[in-house]
């Protein structure tokens, strides 16, 4: 299969995704508890006003209609307005999603820059004390909860050692990146165990491969077949669980956010929740799943021009 | 299959396994009979011993509310074990169940089931979960709800594929010319051949169900205030984590030993599972 051909089936393959998204979303608002119109108006509202707001939410209509309704409202980007802050959920889930997204790129980047080397170190020196301690302290990362491993790192390193701000976002790029710094290590540490253990293990594999051994022969210096074999093909599986692990990093990215007060869509997310604000928590949700399976999208095509079997 | 404990043959468990088994064994006791070991009542309030750091007394320290966080975080072991089967135990059955049948009867039922897990997958599990519990309204029981409603997709993938390997075996072949029924073969002679993994993922689950529980729990969704939990304790702490930091690193330490022990003996049943083979 070509290259194009891929890139179709899997824009095709959206499409189920894209609608199942809808659905859950659509349900999940429809079985909350009360009617939207009481959370509008508050507990006092006048049984002829419930009827109008019904009337204008489109509430009074079917099921199906509802929904087609629904769908149409967001294919236009209209995700209706926020009950506590009065604004546009389209232009809050602009405002916040970008503070959520360069939190989640900073914290791949540090996990990688984390997992490499010491997953290279720890492949090389299999079963050997150095591989043994990482392995283990990689373990016990797995297992420390994200709201945890960042109280502590907030209370060394933003309250006590004072290196860090110890909450917010800052002004300017570079001051952004200075407040995200804490919350993105924080975020990295789960990550780039899963990575770490991964490229081990895909490193492993592919030191005892005979082409590995061919470029050995062939008389090539260490260094270049460590890059350029087998870093390129360890890549690959890493890249796939990367992608797989983005809804993950997404999740934790909610957590951290309210543990270091980060103005992102995860904190936004709940302290919706906390006043019942749910045109809000229904964007998000929609913008969240949206924004994973394009990243599944991305790294699928970045994996088929990294190894050309996977169109196959 | 009895299962005799001789001491030489249990030393050739690896030890990733018997450490993990050990760490469990000592959880589930404390979390069965949490009264035997804790000093105090985990809700008793001491107003005169408050934020007291740790000591003979009270070798954990107490809070602000002056209860003895050892006492909380060993009563907490009853509600955070309970949140690592009852979150699992659903999904595993339902998804296993699920799996077995779509993986046997393959086809149009395969493909549906493929573009449901595609969609699962693609929302970010704990912003479902969040998302589904602000809908029923915080608490453990409606905790276990959300995470069942997705989480069985993850069994079911597992033994959906298993199955259809077996599916194919002379055995499988054998029960059909004998005419038992496709329930029969299913669950009587397929499944018992196509469970290891799935179990060995249960085990990974649990650990993850208590980070999810407890990470609920910090954010007011889980566990309700005062019960003991560990992400409630956590939570409690966290503005104190300057002056009395012992009140959310203990709570946090249990955390990370049990999920340890879950993944150790995950690990560990795999490593044993794969040498038999």
């Amino acid at each position: 299969m070509s290259m194009t051909a891929f890139l179709g089936r899997r824009l095709l393959q959206l499409i189920p995704t894209l609608i199942f998204i809808l659905v859950v979303v659509f349900v999940l608002v429809r079985l909350l508890p009360g009617d939207p119109a009481s959370a509008v108006l508050g507990d006092r509202a006048l049984d002829a006003d419930v009827e109008r707001i019904n009337r204008e939410l489109g509430l009074d209509r079917s099921l199906p209609v509802q929904f087609l309704a629904f769908t149409k409202m967001v294919f236009t980007g209209d995700l209706g307005n926020s009950i506590s802050m009065k604004i546009p959920v389209t232009q809050l889930i602009w405002e916040r999603l970008p503070i959520t997204m360069l939190l989640t790129f900073m914290a791949a980047m540090i996990a990688v820059v984390f997992a490499v080397p010491l997953a290279f170190i720890a492949a090389l020196r299999r079963n050997e004390l150095p591989d043994n301690a990482i392995r283990g302290a990689f373990q016990v990362g797995l297992s420390m909860p994200v709201f945890y491993s960042g109280l502590i790192l907030l209370t060394v390193f933003g309250a006590k050692l004072r290196w860090f701000p110890v909450g917010g976002y800052g002004d300017g790029f570079i001051d952004h990146v200075y407040h995200l710094f804490l919350p993105a290590v924080t975020l990295a540490l789960s990550l780039s165990a899963i990575l770490m253990r991964n490229l081990r293990s895909a490193i492993i594999g592919v030191v005892d491969a005979e082409y590995v051994t061919f470029a050995r022969a062939k008389g090539l210096r260490s260094g270049l077949i460590l890059f350029r074999h087998i870093l390129r093909n360890a890549m690959i599986s890493t890249l796939a669980l990367f992608g797989l692990s983005i809804g993950t990093l997404l999740g934790g990215a909610v957590i951290t956010e309210t543990v270091f007060a980060v103005p992102g869509a995860g904190r936004l997310m709940i302290d919706s929740i906390y006043s019942r604000d749910y045109p809000v928590v229904q964007g998000l949700t929609i913008a969240l799943a949206i924004l994973v399976s394009v990243t599944f999208l991305l790294t699928d095509i970045l994996q088929a021009w990294l190894d050309p079997r996977v169109t196959k | 299959m009895t299962v005799t404990l001789n001491p030489a043959r249990l030393l050739r468990f690896p030890r990733a396994f018997l450490f993990g088994a050990a760490i469990l064994l000592t959880s589930v006791i404390l979390a069965a009979v949490p009264s035997v070991f804790a000093p105090y009542d985990p809700l008793m309030m001491d107003y005169i011993n408050l934020l007291a750091p740790p000591s003979a007394a009270h070798p954990f320290g107490t809070d602000n509310f002056g209860r003895d966080v050892l006492s909380r975080v060993i009563h907490a072991y009853t509600i955070d074990m309970q949140i690592a089967l009852f979150a699992t135990l659903f999904p595993f059955i339902f998804g296993t169940i699920v799996g077995a049948i779509v993986g046997y009867v393959g086809g149009v039922t395969e493909a549906i089931f493929g573009r449901i897990v595609d969609a699962v997958i693609t929302f970010p599990f704990l912003v479902l979960v969040i998302a589904i519990v602000s809908v029923l309204g915080p608490g453990l029981i409606n905790m276990y709800i959300a995470i069942g409603v997705v989480g069985w997709v993850f069994y079911a993938r597992i033994i959906a594929a298993e199955v259809k390997v077996q599916k194919r075996l002379d055995y499988a072949d054998a029960g059909r010319a004998m005419g038992y029924t496709n329930s029969r073969i299913i669950f009587r002679h397929l499944l018992p051949n196509a469970i290891t993994p799935a179990v060995v993922y249960w085990m990974t689950d649990m650990a993850l169900a208590i980070l999810l529980g407890s990470s609920l729990g910090y954010l007011g969704l889980g566990a309700q205030p005062p019960a003991a939990e560990w992400g409630v304790q956590i939570a409690d702490g966290k503005n104190f984590m300057a002056t009395a930091w012992w009140i959310s690193v203990f709570p946090g330490i249990a955390i990370v030993i049990t999920g340890l022990g879950f993944s150790l003996l995950g690990d560990g049943l795999a490593e044993i599972l794969r040498g038999r083979k």
